[in-house]
């Protein structure tokens, strides 16, 4: 005997299936009236096609927010599929053709080829010798290749980023005023003093102390006692305050995307936005 | 503890409601072609018009758009008003971008902003003359170290496959060293990397536009000088706009942030407040 929460959701899913064919219908009817006659309108017939089906995708990637769905199943993986070929495409166009395949099989001369054998042989070898990870049992000569990169990075990088993210930074932090003033417009001795003098150099302060404080909270070598209880606890307020900052903007940049799909629908889709 | 049944019914309620006002707050304003109210560009944003109407007309700029359609709604309005800039004023910008999967986007803001610029104008742009879109090129920062060395060698052609060696837009730039402004459009860590391995290295001031979500993180660059100037989400796309005295997606999406936080600040005050309610009138555990 059926039980009564089973009606329930056999009555629900007809519910959402007829829902769903109705808007399916809506969003038939809207593209074609929107967007029919095709290639009229100074717009491509392809570019029409494809705004429609921009247009259905997006608004099943939506339907997630009721709730997961077999279209939004599809939609993911088509996406994902889309993006490995598109990918593997690009790859090619942009890659392997231009540094590989035009290089040494349509060179213009002999003398461009003998210069492409000597520039991109030993580099062509080594991107052979990365993909032989796909091979467990052949994968051990792409160390050597990872050892070349690691150690090219390790030697081009430590002494540049060394150089921008700490000399350059901590100049700044230890030279409060001179940042304040170095970082301020021309105006800066000449406009407002408030704004062009005094805030800056407040601000540059709070960059100090926040530095110094910061970094203490996380010195744990040795035990903090009250007064380094206190520095820490300063150190606490400047991390929130740092987090609450990256958490409103981390919202508002998620409301970019939806206002660009919203606006995208509206403009493309819909033509109503123009 | 166990939620109840009907508890998580009631929150699934609230979440879909929540959904709903805030596609309204979003769609509205966009629908009813509403702009924002009087506003003051943010200083960041300032100092990079500023700096980029300081420069005399003829001046080469690099712009690296180094972003994907994932990041368009933010950053393809900064990108479109930064370049219509340049044109506006004689300026010639050399565009590149470091995403393989962004050339087509790419493409896609440098013929928009000629179009527009070239109504604004009143003359023909010409490519490899007036501008050079140069594509991408693989490489990573290897390319950067390349173009401080070498700009040409490191990029023999142009996008459209046309030889860079005698090209009038890059005449008088022989690598990175010779420009006096790059600026880099970034949903990514390239716009650190630009800093690294481009600017502190080659010496050229350095103009930035950024997802909001990575704003914050530019703070330091900006008070250490690294970065001249700063467009930080669609807000930054706004202020650009402002200052360009035009309307486009940025002051247009401006005004749906706007509801759409509004109604967020809302929504945070009302949970609150109900949450304080019910722990006073002893309906919620402490």
């Amino acid at each position: 005997m059926a039980e009564p929460n089973d009606n329930v959701s056999s009555v629900r899913k007809a519910i959402e299936l007829a829902v769903l064919l109705a808007l399916l219908g809506v969003f038939v009817a809207v593209s074609l009236f929107r967007q029919w006659p095709f290639g009229l309108k100074g717009v491509a017939l392809a570019k029409s096609i494809g705004t429609i089906i921009a247009a259905g995708l997006t608004l099943v990637m939506f339907s997630f927010l009721y709730r997961d769905n077999p279209l939004f199943k599809v939609a993911e993986n088509l996406y994902v599929g889309v993006a490995l070929g598109y990918g593997a495409v690009l790859t090619w166009r942009m890659a392997l053709r231009e540094e590989v395949y035009k290089p040494l099989f349509m060179a213009p001369t002999t003398e461009a080829l003998y210069a492409a054998l000597l520039h991109r042989t030993v580099p062509i070898i080594l991107g052979i010798l990365l993909v032989m990870r796909i091979s467990r049992k052949h994968a051990w000569p792409s160390r050597y290749a990872y050892g070349l990169i690691v150690g090219w990075n390790a030697g081009v990088g430590i002494s540049l980023r060394t150089h921008t993210y700490v000399l350059r930074q901590l100049h700044a932090a230890i030279a409060p005023l001179q940042a304040a003033v170095a970082t301020g417009s021309a105006a800066a001795l000449t406009g407002p003093w408030f704004l062009d003098v005094f805030f800056p150099f407040v601000a540059a302060l709070a960059v100090l102390i926040g530095t110094v404080a910061v970094l203490f909270y996380f010195f744990f070598s040795v035990e903090h006692g009250p007064a380094g209880k206190a520095v820490s606890k300063v150190g606490i307020w400047f991390l929130m305050v740092s987090f609450g900052a990256s958490f409103g903007n981390t919202l508002m940049a998620r409301l970019s995307l939806l206002i660009g799909r919203v606006q995208f629908l509206l403009d493309d889709w819909l033509m109503i936005g123009k | 503890m166990a939620v109840p049944l009907a508890e998580l019914r009631r929150l699934a309620i609230v979440k879909h409601v929540i959904y709903l006002l805030v596609a309204a707050a979003v769609a509205v304003p966009l629908i009813a072609h509403l702009l924002p109210g009087e506003f003051e560009p943010t200083p960041n944003a300032r100092k990079l018009f500023d700096r980029v109407e300081a420069l005399k007309p003829g001046t080469r700029v690099l712009i690296s758009l180094d972003f994907d359609p994932g990041s368009e709604a933010e950053l393809l309005p900064m990108g479109m008003a930064i370049l219509q800039h340049c044109f506006q004023r004689g300026l010639v910008p050399l565009v590149m971008t470091n995403y393989p999967s962004g050339v087509d986007l790419a493409r896609k803001i440098v013929e928009d902003a000629i179009d527009k610029s070239e109504e604004y104008l009143g003359k023909d742009l010409v490519s490899g003359a007036d501008y050079a879109f140069l594509g991408f090129r693989p490489g990573d920062v290897n390319l950067l170290l390349g173009m401080g060395e070498n700009l040409k060698g490191a990029f023999q052609t142009d996008y459209y496959g046309k030889p860079t060696a005698n090209m009038k837009a890059l005449a008088g730039i022989r690598s990175l060293k010779d420009f006096e402004l790059v600026i880099d459009i970034s949903s990514s860590a390239w716009v650190e990397l630009w800093i690294v391995y481009g600017a502190d290295r080659f010496g050229f001031d350095y103009g930035a536009g950024v997802t909001a979500v990575m704003g914050p993180d530019m703070y330091p660059f900006i008070q250490a000088g690294q970065i001249v100037g700063l467009l930080d989400g669609l807000r930054g796309a706004a202020d650009y706009e402002k200052l360009l005295a035009q309307k486009g997606r940025g002051m247009f999406g401006m005004t749906a942030q706007s509801a759409a936080h509004v109604l967020v600040i809302l929504l945070v005050l009302a949970a609150n407040a109900r949450f304080i309610f019910r722990r006073v009138t002893g309906k919620e555990e402490a």
